[in-house]
């Protein structure tokens, strides 16, 4: 059974993805969380883009028109150093969170 | 912060959006593509490795859509839509659209205008500082049972005030006068004001170019020296820099420039003394007081008018009574009359203060008219909204929320508003080019009135408010759209129910509101009749104007002028007399006097209006009661007077007044004998019964009106008297030649002008009202033409079906003008003030309003039933001709 994005963890998956990876294509970044998520992510590959032009609107990413390997042109997202301080703290608060929840479920066991 | 940067992106948005759509486009594609090589490098055929890309991407529709939620504004976006969606309907029903525009512009355009009357005479705060906090002092002498405004401080009484009262911070006397200004040949009249050194820093107004009028300026000597109006400075020295070296010839005497005064500072102006010069309406010139040593003694006389401004934190009631202790005081040292009082008045008041009630009620008019478009708006709205049921239904069935459609209509509705709105400013600006025509001269500051910020501001306002005013009908309807009832009935009956219900309510209130309106105009109306058909006591087509001789002349010099006038005028050609005389019917000047008479009970105060008069004078007309006129012989000194009816019947009751014998209060020995009676002469208002008149022979040669009666055509008499005069003494400058009948007219001019706006506003109210009935019927009758086919073809006959739709709208106007007499008697019962003439005629004024509006009741509901009913004969015939 594939899991459900959590609301608000897509844009810290691609911001993660792109401090990873440097500059992705919207395809390469859903091939990444696919990858990554063993399959378990069943998502829409265009179900990224609203999270994509949101967190270019925020000012994390910056977008430019290049080429592939194969000579292909797509559009290649860079994060931006206000996307790297916002991966940090939102990497930060993920992890309380998860803390908490895991914490939670534990003692309820 | 990070949220800031994102709204700025979405703002951005809507000037990028075009170029963004074509990115997302192209980066759609490309993933589409990068995923089919990837599914081909598997070893996929092209079109197998097309499809699959597809299905691993999803809907590219939903993810452009999902991202352009994103990227954008979301309900800018919607709005843009909405307008755009809603143009497109408005422009589809071009005849729906154009009716609720106009509809709602007249009501717009209607307030808009008054409003900037308002705006100007009332809002707007007058050029003198913080004119809260100026008054007017006056000390009244109750005995004489005068208006206090008549008492201005005698120049001790004011001196001494100035002296010992501590809760002025300024305070100046001032007096007009009206002057013959020499300028390139010719000779104007302009009314000018003569201050003593404290008057521009009361009025905190200063010169904008030179100096003001100092307290050396009034010292005797150094006198010669005036400040003068922008307007001036314009029209007779072209705003040359150099005026301050140039000088003045008022009545023949040089005045040096001192200073300019910047444009809107022209008081005091005819609206604001009660007793002032009031042929003027600005003032142009100001020059000082200068006092003589025997007028500063003076506490004899109430000259002139005082203004005082208060110190900061001081109340009137303080000043108040701070000045009355020390009139108690003066009042000692008054060496004739006593009693003397105080009186301090706020200035604001007395500037507007007569004209707010008026303003009040016509905004009040303007906005009941307003009331009714907004009526007839969202009826055309609801009546549109009930035949777009079907399309409404089936977006609401395929998933379009409530809130959305609501939206939809709401923003329809402010299109109409907005629309109505510009066009409304269109109206209201033509209405403040023909204000001028209307302007009844007791209106302070009306030609002031113009579509500044705050109006436009306001009428953006109204606009907003009766787009929600109108919308919110259809679309509260709407939102009771019942999904499963309209998908079983195809929507249409379900909503009629609530439709024609809020419909019928609109109509009963718009009728209510006209009848209230129309219950004023009619009361204005009669009011204003009652006025205009006064006698006046003089013939209509005199020519009059006001010639003031100054002080060059001496009097045998100025007999000798007035004697070669009387007869270089009484050559002409068609001219049948020449009189002259101190007072001119309605110009608002009057001089009081105290007399005794002989044989009566004299009272201390017993007041005459008292004025001289030629021989030929009364021959303009004024009738004879008993007795002669004077005679050309009749030499001054001679101790004859004309007393007029007034008089007569009140101070010779049951005597003969012929030969009866009249003295001055302050020279009792000297009798004068009365040798004829004449008809009264309204001098100051057409609204007053005349006052008891007492005129002499002795001509005063300073100067006076000429009444001149003739065959010729006024304007080329004017122009012939003014070459007459100019060849006499080319230095001297008559006012403006007026016929007696213009006089009359200008006196009547502020009742014209509230019954002529009021009786309009009406007119459109009823014209509103009438086109929102007939919309309602008209509308109610093509819904019902099926019902109305049936009826006949059952064997209704015509008749029946026509009475059928007759009486819904019978009953509807029924309830409608029931209402609207309950909501008009406290309007009756309103501003009294602005109908009084009841009393012109002497009659008994509560009778007689009360029979007139009866009278006028039944006319009105005539008027209203008539109209409708006509109108509605008109979709009654259509739908009774309808195809069984």
């Amino acid at each position: 059974m594939p899991i459900q994005i959590l609301q608000g963890t897509l844009d810290l998956m691609i911001l993660r993805t792109l401090a990873t990876m440097g500059p992705q294509h919207a395809y390469g970044i859903a091939n990444r969380l696919q990858q990554v998520s063993e399959d378990a992510l069943n998502l829409n590959q265009g179900t990224i883009y609203p999270a994509l032009v949101r967190i270019e609107q925020h000012g994390w990413t910056r977008g430019s028109w290049g080429k592939t390997e194969n000579n292909r042109e797509a559009k290649y997202y860079t994060i931006t150093r206000a996307g790297l301080k916002a991966l940090k703290e939102e990497t930060e608060s993920w992890r309380q969170m998860a803390g908490v929840v895991e914490k939670l479920l534990a003692e309820e066991q | 912060m990070a949220h800031r940067k994102r709204i700025i992106a979405k703002l951005r948005n809507l000037v990028t959006n075009k170029r963004a759509e074509e990115d997302l486009a192209r980066e759609v594609e490309s993933h589409l593509t990068l995923l089919a090589d990837d599914f081909k490098s598997r070893g996929m055929s092209p079109e197998e490795a097309r499809l699959a890309a597809r299905r691993a991407y999803g809907g590219v529709e939903q993810a452009k859509q999902a991202h352009r939620d994103e990227r954008s504004l979301l309900w800018i976006e919607q709005t843009m839509q909405d307008l755009r969606y809603g143009l497109r309907t408005l422009s589809r029903s071009p005849g729906f659209t154009i009716t609720a525009v106009l509809t709602l512009a007249l009501g717009i355009g209607a307030c808009t205008a008054i409003f900037s009357v308002v705006n100007a005479v009332l809002i707007r705060s007058l050029p003198y500082g913080d004119s809260s906090r100026l008054v007017y002092l006056y000390t009244p002498v109750l005995q004489f049972k005068l208006p206090a405004e008549v008492f201005g401080p005698a120049y001790a009484d004011l001196h001494d005030l100035k002296q010992e009262s501590r809760s002025f911070q300024d305070m100046t006397t001032f007096g007009q006068s009206v002057f013959s200004l020499a300028s390139q040949g010719a000779a104007e009249r302009v009314s000018a004001a003569r201050v003593d050194g404290d008057f521009f820093r009361t009025f905190q107004s200063a010169p904008e170019l030179g100096r003001e009028i100092s307290p050396d300026d009034n010292q005797l000597g150094h006198e010669k020296v005036a400040v003068i109006s922008h307007a001036l400075w314009q029209s007779m020295f072209g705003s040359a820099t150099d005026v301050l070296h140039r000088s003045l010839l008022l009545d023949g005497k040089n005045y040096q420039i001192v200073g300019v005064m910047p444009q809107g500072f022209e008081y005091p102006h005819s609206t604001d003394l009660a007793y002032g010069e009031s042929q003027y309406t600005t003032t142009q010139v100001w020059i000082p007081l200068a006092l003589t040593p025997q007028q500063m003694a003076d506490r004899d006389n109430s000259r002139g008018n005082a203004v005082g401004r208060l110190k900061p934190g001081v109340s009137i009631a303080q000043a108040q009574a701070e000045m009355a202790a020390i009139m108690t005081r003066l009042d000692k040292l008054h060496p004739q009359a006593h009693g003397w009082g105080a009186f301090v008045k706020n200035f604001v008041d007395s500037t507007v203060g007569h004209v707010r009630s008026l303003l009040w009620l016509l905004l009040g008019a303007v906005s009941f008219v307003l009331l009714i478009a907004c009526g007839n708006a969202a009826n055309l709205l609801l009546a549109r909204a009930a035949s777009r049921m079907r399309e409404l239904g089936v977006r609401v069935a395929l998933g379009a929320g409530r809130s959305r459609i609501t939206r939809q209509l709401l923003t329809e509705a402010l299109l109409i508003g907005v629309a109505a709105g510009a066009i409304g400013i269109g109206l209201a600006f033509s209405f403040l080019r023909l204000l001028p025509l209307l302007d009844p001269g007791n209106i302070p500051r009306l030609r002031e009135a113009s579509l500044d910020t705050r109006v436009l501001l306001f009428t953006l306002t109204i606009s907003l408010l009766t787009s929600v005013l109108t919308g919110v009908f259809p679309a509260l309807a709407v939102s009771r759209i019942n999904l499963t009832d309209f998908l079983a009935t195809t929507g249409i009956r379900s909503v009629v129910g609530a439709h024609t219900r809020v419909q019928s309510a609109l109509i009963v209130v718009e009728s209510a509101l006209v009848v209230v309106l129309l219950a004023s105009a009619g009361l204005f109306l009669r009011s204003y009749i009652n006025v205009e058909s006064v006698d006046t006591g003089f013939s209509q087509s005199t020519v009059t104007l006001n010639i003031g001789l100054d002080p060059r002349y001496s009097p045998p010099q100025a007999a000798e002028f007035f004697r070669s006038l009387f007869a270089r005028l009484q050559a002409l050609p068609g001219v049948e007399t020449v009189g002259a005389v101190s007072s001119l019917p309605l110009s608002n000047s009057e001089d009081l006097r105290m007399f005794a008479v002989d044989g009566y009970p004299n009272q201390k105060s017993q007041l005459a209006e008292a004025s001289w008069a030629t021989p030929n004078y009364f021959s303009a007309r004024i009738p004879l009661i008993a007795g002669r006129l004077f005679t050309a012989d009749e030499k001054p000194g001679s101790q004859t007077i004309i007393i007029n009816q007034s008089f007569a019947r009140k101070y010779f009751a049951g005597r003969n007044p012929i030969g009866g014998r009249v003295s001055r209060q302050d020279d009792p020995t000297r009798w004068s004998t009365v040798v004829g009676v004449i008809g009264d002469v309204r001098l100051t208002s057409l609204e007053k019964p005349a006052e008891p008149q007492i005129y002499h022979p002795d001509m005063e040669f300073g100067g006076g009106y000429i009444a001149v009666r003739s065959s010729l055509p006024a304007k080329s008499l004017a122009a012939t008297i003014r070459t007459i005069l100019h060849s006499l003494d080319p230095n001297l400058a008559a006012s403006d030649t007026q016929t007696m009948s213009e006089l009359e007219s200008e006196a009547s001019a502020p009742r014209r002008f509230q019954t002529s706006l009021l009786t309009f506003f009406a007119a459109i109210a009823l014209f509103l009202a009438l086109v929102g009935l007939y919309g309602l019927m008209a509308y109610s009758v093509s819904r019902r033409t099926r019902e109305v086919g049936i009826r006949i073809a059952l064997g209704a006959q015509r008749t029946d079906v026509l009475l059928l739709i007759l009486k819904k709208a019978a009953s509807l106007l029924a309830v409608g003008l029931v209402s609207g007499q309950i909501a008009e008697n406290p309007v009756d019962n309103g501003p009294r003030c602005l109908y009084v003439a009841w009393e012109v005629r002497g009659l008994d004024h509560k009778n007689r309003i009360r029979t007139l509006r009866h009278r006028y009741r039944f006319r009105r509901f005539s008027l209203v039933s008539a109209g409708t009913t006509q109108l509605q004969s008109c979709p009654s015939v259509l739908c009774s001709r309808s195809p069984a």
